[in-house]
């Protein structure tokens, strides 16, 4: 088990793919809300977050998710997640994430729901 | 009055930007970005924004323009900066020596308003945000608490259940890390930890580690070496204690701090619900394994039953039979009846010191060694010579076998036989009397210089031969008393008139009868041999 949070993004046309593995806490939290800016600034309005190496993610980690959707609905753009465990699946749905960011069970259906 | 409206040193631009922020009903964070903005810009300041009041500390919520310290002491700000009043905190901007235009107090009264209220609406709707953000999670909780509960009769694969509940029980706490413990043999053992290092092992009488389950006592110090808050709870279902669940660092936004008085509350209750289904996995491994030993000893007992032979040689003159029964599914007694060539019969009785599986591997050992043995050299000291380095080199320490081996040739009636310290045998004469064919070496694997002499018996019409093991003679009474070799002897003496087989079911039925019930304590072996009468 790691305890940070590994990140790594796939650029692609117009659509760009985040994946973590790790804990999603403040830290890992913070550190895709980082890459996520990042992203917006270089003009990227399609993000998907693959969680698929993501066991692990607390509320901390949880509001950072939310500032990054509500930072998404306000320059427009679109954010979805995929190849989340059942249980992260189940508290996003919960918190209502899944309201505003759709959840995918892999990733080629989400790059084909999220593109334009 | 759009456009309409001018004050000396202020652009009419700036009025009608106000107004339509005035209009703006979104109550959005950004409104209050927009007014703050207009503020700085009114002023001449570089940059301004406003801060809150919290805990007699001013931390900045909203900015624009250049930046201003995250916080400041509101005893101690700059000089720098310009400070204005404003609701439940204060307005700073630079430089200090920005100021609104002569005549421009209007719009700085109208801004401050709009901004002060805008800021409210805003705070009021972070704060509803929060707090359905807090029923969300609790509601996460409740879930998490009753999934682990489902756990108790969906997840039977521990190792798997295991995770599950140290990785809920740090997220659901926020916590930086945590380690699952399972009690084992006194002494809680680390079964998995999440975050780092935590200690292997705790005596579950250790009295720190009692009150800081039991009592809110402080952590033992290496439970989660560098963690700075500990919280911990036992893992018990009504029949004792399971195990110990601890998590470590509570997250902030901030960093980390102490766990709250709910957390300790919702880490027990997770913790009871992990015991019943971490008892229930438990459980079901048990009997998973149970199950498959149980396989592995039909099949050990199978191979066992393959070893020994399906029935005796048939010979001209003579009649063999032999009896074998295990005390245990698997046993340490071997025996081999076998044809040399046309003239030759070969007969062995073995035991194996120890029972089950142990034993029972032995006996593989012995039947393939001996067989490989027997075509090589044949019967003689070289080969239980040899067979006895091969024991004492694949068998554990304190193993041994004792063994009768005999060979008979049918032509001449001459049986040659070694006995490594086994139950002497038994020959019984025409005449009723009753010899022993008694030791001539160590029983195999003892010594590795050990020796052996041949040994040669006549068999005249009538004799019998009773090759047994000791599950035959020391079978016991309930009084504890031995069946011995008399009472064997003294069956053969009754039954010798009788077809050979009628005397190996007598001897049997007669220990069966002797023992009253009780369960049979050793593998019972049994060969019979008997030259016909003219």
């Amino acid at each position: 088990m790691t305890e940070s949070l590994n990140v790594t993004v796939d650029r692609r046309d117009g659509l760009a793919v985040i994946y973590t593995e790790g804990y999603i806490n403040n830290q890992g939290g913070e550190e895709i809300a980082r890459v996520a800016y990042d992203l917006l600034d270089a003009g990227y309005r399609i993000l998907l977050l693959n969680l698929g190496g993501t066991k692990i993610v607390n509320s901390i980690g949880i509001s950072i998710l939310i500032e990054i959707i509500e930072k998404m609905i306000e320059v427009e753009g679109r954010m979805g997640f995929c190849c989340l465990t059942p249980t992260i699946e189940k508290t996003f749905q919960i918190m209502g994430l899944a309201q505003y960011a759709p959840i995918f069970p892999d990733e080629s259906a989400a790059v084909s729901q999220l593109k334009p | 009055m759009e456009g309409g409206l001018s004050t000396p040193g202020i652009p009419p631009e700036a009025w009608n930007e106000l107004l339509a922020l005035s209009r703006d009903e979104s109550g959005d964070r950004v409104l209050v970005e927009r007014g703050l903005d207009l503020w700085r810009r009114v002023c001449g300041a570089d940059a301004a924004a406003i801060y809150l009041d919290k805990g007699g500390f001013l931390e900045r919520e909203v900015a624009c323009g250049t930046a201003l310290p995250e916080t400041a002491d509101p005893a101690a700000i700059p000089a720098a900066f310009g400070v204005r009043p404003f609701p439940g905190g204060r307005l700073l901007f630079a430089p200090a020596s920005a100021a609104p235009p002569p005549g421009s107090e209007p719009l700085g009264h109208a801004l401050t308003a709009l901004l002060a209220s805008s800021f409210k609406g805003c705070r009021l709707r972070q704060e509803l945000k929060e707090q359905q953000f807090q029923v969300n999670y609790r509601v996460v909780e409740l879930e998490a608490l009753y999934d682990v509960g489902l756990a108790v009769t969906a997840t039977l694969d521990l190792d798997r259940l295991s995770e599950e509940i140290l990785l809920r029980a740090v997220s659901l706490l926020d916590a930086r890390r945590g380690a699952l413990y399972i009690l084992e043999d006194g002494h809680y053992r680390l079964d998995r930890t999440f975050g780092g290092q935590a200690a292997p092992l705790f005596a579950a009488d250790d009295a720190e580690v009692r009150a800081f389950l039991t009592a809110g006592g402080a952590p033992p110090a290496d439970l989660l070496p560098g963690a700075r808050y500990v919280l911990g709870a036992p893992i018990e279902v009504e029949s004792g204690a399971r195990g110990l669940l601890a998590v470590g660092d509570k997250e902030s936004r901030r960093g980390v701090g102490p766990f709250l008085t709910s957390d300790r509350r919702t880490l027990a209750l997770f913790a009871n619900q992990a015991a019943i289904a971490l008892d229930n996995a438990r459980l079901h491994r048990e009997a998973l394994e149970k199950e498959r030993l149980e396989r592995e000893m039909q099949l050990a007992a199978e191979i066992q039953r393959r070893i020994l032979p399906t029935g005796a040689p048939q010979l001209s003159g003579f009649k063999l039979v032999g009896w074998y029964r295990p005390a245990r599914q698997v046993g340490g007694d071997y025996y081999d009846l076998f044809r040399v060539d046309e003239n030759r019969v070969g007969m062995v009785v073995g035991d194996v010191s120890g029972k089950g599986i142990p034993a029972a591997l032995m006996v593989s050992t012995l039947h393939s060694a001996l067989r490989l043995l027997l075509d090589r050299t044949g019967l003689g000291p070289d080969l239980l010579e040899q067979l006895n380095r091969h024991i004492l080199e694949s068998s554990t320490p304190n193993k041994f076998i004792t063994m009768l081996l005999g060979e008979l040739d049918v032509r001449s009636g001459v049986v040659h036989y070694l006995n490594a310290g086994h139950n002497p045998g038994l020959l019984l004469r025409g005449s009723g009397s009753v010899e022993e064919l008694g030791s001539s070496g160590l029983p195999l694997g003892l010594l590795p210089m050990a020796r052996f002499q041949s040994r040669f018996i006549s068999l005249d019409p009538g004799d019998v031969v009773c090759l047994y093991s000791d599950g035959i003679t020391e079978c016991s009474a309930p009084d504890g008393e031995e069946f011995g070799t008399e009472r064997l002897a003294g069956l053969m003496r009754e039954y010798r008139e009788r077809p050979l087989q009628e005397m190996l079911e007598a001897i049997r039925d007669a220990t069966d009868c002797f023992a009253a019930g009780l369960p049979q304590g050793d593998d019972q072996t049994l060969v019979l041999l008997r030259r016909d009468t003219l």
